[in-house]
């Protein structure tokens, strides 16, 4: 193929988009576990013959595409391409080589024209269950986690690979769903390889490598641009996480040197001797994230964008596990890591920068048994605080960041599972005060139908340091976990009485700016609304506010509100 | 009575109110046009309808049916034109809507916007009920605390109540007795329950498509009354329909109940009538492809039935992103739309890749040969550079257009930055604004499982025909339709649809438990129903046809694939062709076969319909002495054309004059006042009988 014009790149590129594109919708269509195909945990990307990753899926979460991406090549390592026949299908759920857990298969099939790979298609989600402990933060070695599964074919020629699909169904305690993503996992990298052979047919293309090429290093130039348009310097920032037994530290360096950064996570804590450990390539995953959503969110992500950021937290560190460190919940400290980058970031270009966030998204696993049949019900849940406040905008309410992960709605719930979710509402105040207003948080509530003992594992944070606000801004509001209105312990499997209920409450955004600048009349809406209490908007926002309804009206319209100008000036000043 | 032998189409648009009569012994038909009156949109179509039979004298009561579109529903709910409404919810679930699905549509951009639910926190209510997932009683309807709400609410001006509780998909009786609540309390109230409007599982989805109906509902019943009442009084004496989104017509009692169901039927009758185009001259399988100022439309019709979707959004507020608008849940003819019109923006980005779209100059200041202020370069003045458009005969002379500002744009913005000539940027402009139309046109046909190579493309729309060429081109499609009269299209696709009404029942139980009795139950059930309110719509019995189709899905899975079932009674020795058929669609769309999982079935679905209205039109010959192609030839123009290396001097054919049987080839430009077509060289054309222009593609092209 001869060089390729600007326009030609445009055209085939768009269309690999599209073909990942058709692989997600495949994978969340023939998807068994909620957590793919209502939450959507999951991650497609297409491969060159080298193994970089040149383009994604749409939507999809950071922790996965990008631990994906450069996970590829260990695949390839262990099966190089004269070891692979079509209809063959690789799979592997090592933590390290890959998303940092054992819950996540991935899945890499090579796409054969004629005798040739022309390429490969991979994704990787998250299965609902992988035997072992129940999710959670307890274990103290990753042996206790789960099932294992080195890289190996999990099709060969075509046909399942019976020992190890007998392997997972009788280690796991979902087999039909656990073995059935597995089979919409495959579905979906065959769509891809059919519709990326079409393409390749329609334009004749004998392979995809200088496209690969050709996107991968404009990727990196356009990335080296933006990020030589920041000025160099050392900007230093850090979070607190829960941790389990004792809080951890967070602590980043990005430094910013001409077209290049390095974000450094020396000084944040030592590995953890219970399963919140992050490997080396899950923190890469969503810290060049952060660096492609704050300065360059044109740019495609691919191995071109990873080049000009390096990554490094010392060996033995929270953020760079060894084996067998425990690291089922690695997300809950993965998720903080675009914060305190943001964070960091904030000091030299505050205008693209969110305030803190709810960041890790709530997940819990829950057990119960169905009151007739006497079946078992295993089913896992996410739930999704507020984002932060915006330079010139409200933070979003109930939305995943950084993690693009989305909730179940009750409905599904409660037919998976022998549950009964009592309210899921927004959480009023719950949204850091501040020239823009952090996003809110929410209440949720759950009973359980039936008499036996059922157990919730409360996979969460935030529930000891809130999301900062920035410029001024107020932090959010606290998570909460309670059970029958007491705290509860979470990351850790909790056995519960039949008629327990339980409570759980993710946490808010921080606040951009300063209450006091915030219009009073956004103010006065957001009282309206219930977002924020008469009394917060006092307190917080110097702003009074004055209901002139009737005491026990149930419709309070607009009009029963009054906004008391002299009063909210005596406030402010 | 006279003899009702007419029939009329009426569509009102953003802009114009177009309108159709036909004869149905002869086929001939009228057309006629007007400008959309926004107050009462009632008033164009009365004028146009009076302008239309006057001048083809034709007395109103010789019409039997007027079929009618509008995108007043499509409108009022994006320019947030509704009713005041308020939502009851169960307890703890008035933020459902708010919450929606907790996702990011785009996971880098940090600026991005949730949509707007239509009903403000504020008049959202907690209602305390509660019914739990099996369809029993957790907690009974606080009877008291609606009727109080109800009072509050009343008084206070609101003007509509829609009602989704929990599980009322399994168990409607809460919602119903909420309803009687309301409606006792408080008449005037309209009031909406979930259970009624789309009895489907998820309450986000299902409260926000009630609350859509019932915000719109009392506009849509005063628009359709004033309109019949027109009707009426112009001695109209036959029957009144309307186009729904499902591409069936109802009448106004029926509609007025379900009024969300009339969103997107004007475009929905667009698909029908290039539909009804593809039947007429043996195509049954048609990609319609509709592209205007803003948006282009895609449809794919595949053995004469347009594509269904059962879930669709409105108002997206993010570059047409899936998750940017409001979700709503109804049979909808599946529309592909993408932001690529002639106004959309061309531009370079950050990695130096042109890009077309989805930004858009509009219509005003619009694209910068209009002249009008606008500096960015468009898709439009790309086309302009490529001789694809007359500068001195835009829509038929009524502007003109200006060349010199829009090289210079297109030199600054595109071609100086990529390094290429103007030409060069102009062609790469318009090459990637028809690649992004095929690629969505590409990944629809192939998520619903169809091969787009087999379908010829049909064009319409004002800039459709400009682009259609190369979009059949890269779709690999061996033809190009392109009718005659592409601006006002659409209504003849009013005159296709039959009497249809549809229907599901929820019902969740794996193929090996299944009860078959209950099925027939169901079935017979939904059968005669449909069969009830088409009788009452003067359908005879006798003419009614049922379709059936299921959801199915492996134990386990959350989305299903449909299958038609077979009419009549059904037992045991059905099983195994209906695995049969699920296993072999599954394997169809996902290249593999399915897990070894039980299968199990959700919903329960039924079609009725009356007579396919049987619709030719025919047009009347005029003898202006064109014999054969080249007589209709009124000029030439340079065009571009890759295939010959850039600017060709190109015959320009007056679509006018152009006659069944005439040939000719590519390369050619077919003008006719609204829209022109472009055909690249090589390309065999032709006309057919109904004067639509045929154009078999080359076989090398890509």
């Amino acid at each position: 193929m001869t060089k390729l014009t600007p326009i030609q790149l445009e055209v085939l590129w768009n269309r690999l988009l599209s073909v990942a594109n058709e692989q997600q919708t495949t994978l969340i269509r023939t998807a068994f576990s909620t957590i793919v195909r209502e939450s959507l945990d999951l991650a497609c990307g297409v491969f060159d013959t080298r193994g970089h990753m040149i383009g994604q899926s749409m939507t999809g979460t950071p922790g996965h595409i990008n631990p994906m991406a450069t996970g590829a090549i260990h695949l390839l390592k262990a099966y190089p391409p004269e070891t692979l026949s079509p209809g063959d299908v690789l799979v592997t759920n090592d933590p390290w080589l890959t998303a940092g857990q054992v819950n996540d298969f991935t899945v890499m099939s090579p796409v054969f024209r004629g005798e040739k790979i022309v390429g490969y298609f991979a994704n990787c989600c998250h299965a609902p269950d992988i035997g072992g402990r129940i999710l959670s933060a307890e274990a103290r070695e990753v042996f206790e986690e789960g099932l294992q599964v080195p890289i190996m074919k999990l099709f060969d020629k075509g046909e399942p690979n019976k020992v190890l699909f007998d392997m997972i169904r009788a280690n796991v305690r979902t087999p039909d769903e656990t073995v059935g993503d597995l089979y919409a996992q495959t579905a979906s990298n065959a769509v891809g390889a059919r519709s990326l052979l079409q393409m390749m047919d329609e334009f004749g293309l004998e392979t995809i490598d200088p496209l690969a090429d050709e996107i991968i290093a404009r990727s990196e130039k356009a990335l080296r641009d933006a990020i030589s348009k920041i000025p160099n310097g050392r900007y230093e920032h850090e979070v607190w996480s829960d941790g389990f037994e004792e809080p951890l530290l967070l602590k980043v360096a990005v430094i910013v040197r001409d077209d290049e950064i390095d974000i450094d996570f020396d000084g944040s804590s030592k590995q953890s001797e219970r399963g919140i450990n992050v490997v080396l390539n899950y923190t890469k995953g969503y810290a060049s994230f952060a660096v492609k959503a704050a300065i360059s969110p044109e740019v495609p992500h691919n191995e071109g964008a990873f080049r000009p950021v390096n990554i490094t937290a010392p060996e033995g560190s929270i953020l760079n596990c060894k084996r067998p460190a425990a690291v089922a919940s690695r997300h809950l400290v993965g998720h903080f890591l675009p914060g305190v980058i943001l964070g960091a970031l904030s000091q030299v270009i505050p205008d693209r920068v969110l305030a803190g966030g709810a960041d890790p998204g709530w997940m819990s696993i829950w057990r119960a048994t169905w009151p007739e049949t006497e079946k078992g019900a295993n089913f896992t849940l996410f739930q999704l605080g507020g984002t932060g406040a915006r330079p010139t905008k409200d933070g979003l309410n109930t939305t995943g960041f950084p993690s693009g992960v989305g909730g179940v709605p009750a409905e599904i719930v409660e037919t998976q599972a022998p549950l009964v979710q009592l309210q899921r509402a927004l959480r009023p105040d719950s949204g850091g005060a501040g020239k823009f207003r952090g996003g809110l948080g929410q209440n949720t509530d759950f009973a359980h139908l039936g008499s036996e003992r059922w157990s919730i594992s409360g996979m969460i944070d935030r529930t000891l340091f809130e999301a900062d606000g920035l410029m001024g801004g107020l932090p959010g509001a606290l998570g909460e976990f309670k059970l029958n209105d007491e705290t509860a312990p979470p990351k850790t499997v909790m056995w519960m009485e039949p008629d327990a209920t339980i409570s759980l409450n993710p946490p808010g955004g921080g606040g951009y700016g300063s209450p006091m600048e915030r219009d009073p009349e956004m103010v006065l809406n957001d009282v309206v609304d219930g977002y924020v209490t008469v009394e917060a908007a006092a307190e917080k926002y110097g702003v009074v506010v004055k209901y002139t309804g009737a005491a026990d009206a149930l419709v309070r319209m607009p009009s029963d509100y009054e906004l008391d100008a002299a009063g909210t000036d005596r406030l402010r000043s | 009575m006279k003899d009702q032998k007419y029939r009329v189409g009426a569509d009102i648009g953003g802009t114009f109110t177009d309108l159709i009569v036909v004869d149905t012994e002869t086929g001939e038909f009228t057309i006629g046009k007007t400008l959309t009156t926004h107050q009462d949109p009632s008033i164009a179509v009365e004028t146009v309808l009076k302008d239309v039979l006057d001048a083809a004298g034709i007395g109103a009561d010789e019409v039997q049916h007027v079929i009618h579109g509008t995108t007043l529903v499509t409108n009022a709910m994006i320019e947030r034109k509704g009713a005041k409404t308020a939502l009851m919810a169960t307890q703890g679930y008035r933020d459902s809507v708010e919450i929606g699905r907790e996702t990011r549509y785009d996971l880098y951009d940090l600026m991005l916007e949730q949509p707007k639910p239509l009903v403000p926190r504020y008049l959202r209510f907690d209602v305390p009920q509660r019914t739990l997932a099996d369809g029993s009683t957790h907690t009974e309807l606080d009877t008291a605390y609606v009727e109080k709400l109800t009072a509050e609410l009343a008084e206070k001006g609101i003007e509509a109540v829609a009602v989704a509780f929990l599980h009322s998909f399994t168990n409607p009786t809460a919602e119903r007795e909420a309803r009687a609540i309301i409606e006792k309390v408080a008449p005037e109230l309209r009031v909406s329950i979930s259970s009624d409007v789309v009895p489907e599982i998820r309450e986000f989805e299902r409260a926000s498509t009630t609350i859509a109906n019932v915000y719109v509902q009392e506009l849509v019943e005063k628009y359709l009354r004033q309109l019949e009442r027109r009707l009426e009084a112009n001695g109209f004496e036959g029957s009144f329909y309307l186009m729904l989104s499902s591409g069936g017509i109802a009448t106004v009692d029926t509609t007025v109940k379900y009024p969300v169901r009339l969103l997107e039927s004007g475009p929905a009758a667009g698909a029908l009538a290039a539909n009804a185009y593809g039947i007429a001259t043996g195509h049954t399988n048609l990609i319609s492809f509709d592209m205007g100022g803003t948006t282009a439309k895609i449809c794919v019709i595949d053995k004469g039935e347009p594509l269904i979707a059962h879930d669709f959004e409105v108002d997206r507020i993010y570059r047409f992103a899936k998750g940017s608008g409001l979700p709503i849940k109804l049979p909808v003819i599946e529309l592909i739309e993408i932001g690529t019109g002639g106004g959309s923006i061309a531009r370079v980005d950050s990695l130096g890749l042109l890009k077309a779209g989805p930004d858009s100059a509009g219509s005003d200041p619009g694209p910068v040969c209009y002249d009008r202020g606008g500096e960015d370069p468009t898709i439009t003045d790309a086309n302009l550079i490529l001789g694809y458009l007359d500068p001195a005969y835009f829509l038929g002379g009524k502007m003109s257009l200006n060349m010199d500002k829009t090289r210079q744009a297109i030199k600054d913005k595109v071609a100086d930055p990529l390094g290429l000539s103007i030409e060069e940027a102009a062609w790469g402009i318009h090459q990637i604004a028809n690649e992004n139309m095929a690629n969505a046109a590409r990944v629809h046909a192939l998520e619903r499982g169809k091969d787009p190579r087999k379908y010829p493309v049909f064009a319409f729309g004002g800039a459709g025909p400009v682009h259609a060429y190369r979009i059949a081109a890269s779709l690999g499609s061996p033809m190009l339709l392109a009718p005659l009269g592409a601006g006002v299209m659409s209504t003849v696709g009013f005159l296709t649809a039959p009497l249809a009404f549809d229907f599901v029942r929820s019902w969740v139980t794996e193929l090996d438990e299944i009860d078959w009795e209950k099925v027939n139950g169901l079935f017979s059930e939904m059968e005669a129903e449909g069969e009830s309110l088409l009788i009452e719509s003067d359908v005879a019995a006798a003419d009614i046809t049922h379709r059936r189709e299921i959801d199915m899905r492996y134990v386990g899975q959350g989305h299903e694939i449909r299958v038609s079932v077979p009419l009549g009674k059904l037992d045991g020795s059905n099983r195994d062709g209906l695995i049969a058929k699920f296993e072999e669609t599954y394997k169809e769309l996902y290249e593999r076969k399915g897990p070894p999982v039980a299968i199990e079935i959700l919903n329960w679905r039924v079609v009725s319909a009356g007579p396919k209205p049987d619709v030719s039109l025919t047009v009347r010959e005029t003898d202006d002495g064109a014999k054969m192609a080249a007589d209709c030839v009124k000029g030439s123009r340079p065009a571009y054309f890759p295939e010959t290396n850039g600017f060709v001097d190109t015959p320009i054919y007056d679509r006018y004059k152009m006659k069944p049987g005439m040939t000719f080839d590519g390369p050619a430009i077919v003008e006719e006042r609204e829209s022109t077509v472009i055909i690249g060289p090589d390309a065999k054309c032709s006309i057919d009988e109904h004067h639509n222009l045929i154009v078999e593609m080359p076989e090398s092209q890509g």
